[in-house]
């Protein structure tokens, strides 16, 4: 270690497990290689609480949730309850959702409206500002054991949003927002900044738990598009998807900054599948709110998966819901929540433009819940898979082995593509896997993974 | 979820003709879905069947009952349970082989009829489910049917089914209700 020569001494975190394990051997993204424990074992779980989800941005709501002066909604960031809400000033904010007095949940809906914010243990009460308004019998105490300023909400240490997308952090030093996303930002907006209005939450989310470590459905959602034809083959058979099982490999596979991930696939070629199968009247929208470059990029696809580090998934595709029913678009994000090493809370939410037709709004609907979520023909498949290789990746023996993610890991990015990044021609690969658990490996053994060097 | 008896609906009493007749349907069509005949199952649908299980959350008294009006796990016409129905008979519907072992238990079976001569019955379901080795998943529902003639038969012409659950305990819905 060359420590001594840095301006300002970097502390030291231990990188071992207990039984002596190197954490830099649990993920080697030369040789493709990925230990199964990263899956399932409670110790690296402890770590990921400790040095990724309490130290990076977590996604916590949708500011089309709150729409309101007074409206919230409850979430967890990092595994601790905290309550979103929208002030009278219009300005959102987040609390860890715990009296100051005996740690009581404070809110306990999972949404409403509220004036003020009132503790049903023994009535404290807060403003929608975390101020500590009241007490019971506040004459009963010495005035100077009492410090009303001192007892507001605990605050989230940060919050910004993207083009909707709030997200939280408990660590104060976390970068800003839009320099964590980095140049995720120019692909993101394909999806969340493409129309004047911006996107909105249709409903509420879908939330269901699932026995499976969170870093399974995020690997899936980097861009996994080659379990299509495995995973996926009712569809082929019903004729869902089209027989040639290369036929969705002829895309990019995409490595933004920080971890961030993402495959662009094109449809078959007829404009009825360029720029996402969006509604035509949207189109000019796409025209104004993107830039040249990603408006070219826009035109050319019809499919896109990604993820922001650490787990917030997104998926833009066009297909269909039924046998009977044309191919809509629809666009869902997932927040996959990690509740223990080997159980996910899944948060799947579809957006729609605000511009939508009714009409589109509700085809786009339609798709969507017959084909993901819970009950979807194809995520149903998904879910069976996540769970099956999270039971079995707890297997001392087979702990033993190590996971292949070589597929196109040889092979060299091609210069000519368009946008920001690292992309890699053909959208079957495990690039965008291996950036994810390369950065997952960062933030796991590096003191302050946020600065980039 | 508004009620759905209203004024020109008359309640069938417990024990009479008709109200066997519903709870045989019931009964027999929960047996075709716990022996896994999704084929016939699906005949006693009507041609225009809505299928919705809202999702919900959980809210103070005052904001009702938490589901959501237009937004759900469930949103289905006769081609998308076809279209189901069809998938489980693929071989390659991975989340259903081997196949989930089912049982619905129906209660509380409380039946109207409209002016139209349709049938509305509530019901209290739990539905148990098994696969592999995995623990057991339970639905704990209320189901809101209505059942009406077409071409000499009892079919189901709509069912809503309202989940108790919040955050729903199970990997996915790879079933039906």
């Amino acid at each position: 270690m060359q420590t001594g020569q840095l301006a300002q001494p970097v502390p030291q975190i231990a990188n071992r497990l207990r039984d002596n394990t190197d954490l830099q051997e649990l993920v080697s993204e030369g040789k493709a290689h990925i230990s199964r424990r990263v899956y399932v074992d409670p110790e690296i779980f402890e770590l990921e609480q400790e040095r990724l989800f309490r130290k990076t941005w977590m996604f916590l709501a949708h500011e089309s949730e709150l729409p309101g002066k007074g409206d919230y909604v409850t979430r967890n960031l990092a595994g601790e309850p905290v309550v979103v809400v929208r002030g009278d000033d219009g300005v959102v904010r987040a609390f860890l959702n715990s009296c100051r007095h005996r740690g009581m949940r404070l809110c306990r809906a999972d949404n409403g409206h509220m004036s003020t914010i009132r503790c049903p243990y023994h009535g404290w009460t807060y403003s929608k500002t975390g101020k500590l308004l009241s007490v019971f019998a506040p004459d009963l105490y010495d005035a100077a054991h009492l410090r009303k300023e001192a007892l507001g909400l605990i605050s989230v240490a940060r919050l910004e949003s993207y083009k909707g997308l709030v997200f939280g952090s408990w660590n104060e030093q976390v970068p800003k927002l839009e320099d964590y996303l980095g140049n995720m930002r120019f692909y993101l907006d394909l999806f969340v900044g493409r129309t004047d209005g911006g996107t909105e939450v249709v409903g509420i989310p879908q939330v269901w738990e699932v026995s499976t470590n969170w870093k399974f459905p995020t690997d899936n959602f980097t861009g996994d598009n080659f379990h299509l034809y495995s995973t996926h083959g009712s569809a082929v058979q019903l004729g869902l998807l089209p027989p040639d099982p290369m036929s969705l490999s002829f895309g990019h596979l995409i490595r933004a900054e920080g971890g961030h991930v993402l495959h662009v696939v094109p449809g078959p070629p007829d404009p009825a599948f360029e720029y996402f199968g969006l509604p035509r009247e949207l189109i000019p929208h796409l025209q104004r709110n993107l830039s040249p470059a990603q408006l070219a990029l826009a035109r050319r696809y019809a499919f896109s998966v990604g993820t922001v580090f650490p787990n917030l998934s997104f998926m833009q595709v066009l297909i269909q819901g039924d046998r009977e029913s044309p191919p809509s678009p629809f666009l869902s994000f997932r927040f996959w929540e990690p509740i223990g090493p080997t159980k996910t809370r899944v948060w799947s939410y579809l957006f729609i433009d605000k511009e939508a037709s009714p009409e589109y709004r509700q085809a786009s609907y339609e798709t969507y819940v017959r084909t993901f979520g819970p009950s979807g023909i194809y995520e149903q498949d998904d879910l069976e898979n996540w769970e099956e290789c999270t039971r079995v990746n707890m297997g001392k023996v087979a702990q033993r082995y190590g996971l292949h993610h070589g597929m196109g890991a040889h092979l060299d990015p091609d210069k000519s593509f368009p946008g920001p990044g690292d992309a890699w021609a053909g959208s079957y690969g495990e690039r965008t896997q291996l950036a994810f658990y390369g950065e997952w490996q960062r933030w796991l053994t590096q003191p302050q993974p946020w600065v980039r060097q | 979820m508004n009620a759905m008896v209203s004024d020109s609906m008359s309640s069938i009493t417990i024990g009479s003709p008709e109200y066997a007749q519903v709870l045989d349907w019931l009964y027999r069509e929960a047996r075709l879905l716990d022996r896994g005949d999704f084929a016939a199952w699906l005949a006693l649908m009507t041609p225009d069947i809505d299928y919705q299980m809202p999702t919900r959350s959980s809210v103070l008294p005052n904001d009702g009952s938490g589901f959501h009006p237009e937004f759900g796990l469930f949103s289905e016409n006769y081609s998308s349970l076809s279209t189901r129905v069809k998938r489980l008979q693929t071989d390659q519907a991975w989340a259903e082989q081997p196949r989930s072992r089912t049982r619905h238990f129906i209660a509380n079976v409380l039946v109207d009829r409209d002016a139209c001569g349709a049938y509305h019955s509530t019901s209290s379901v739990l539905v148990t489910r098994l696969r592999s080795n995995r623990p057991m998943d339970l639905f704990s529902t209320e189901r809101r049917d209505v059942l009406r003639t077409h071409d000499g038969a009892l079919k189901l012409a709509s069912r809503k089914i309202l989940l108790d659950h919040t955050v729903l305990d199970a990997h996915n819905i790879s079933i039906f209700f």
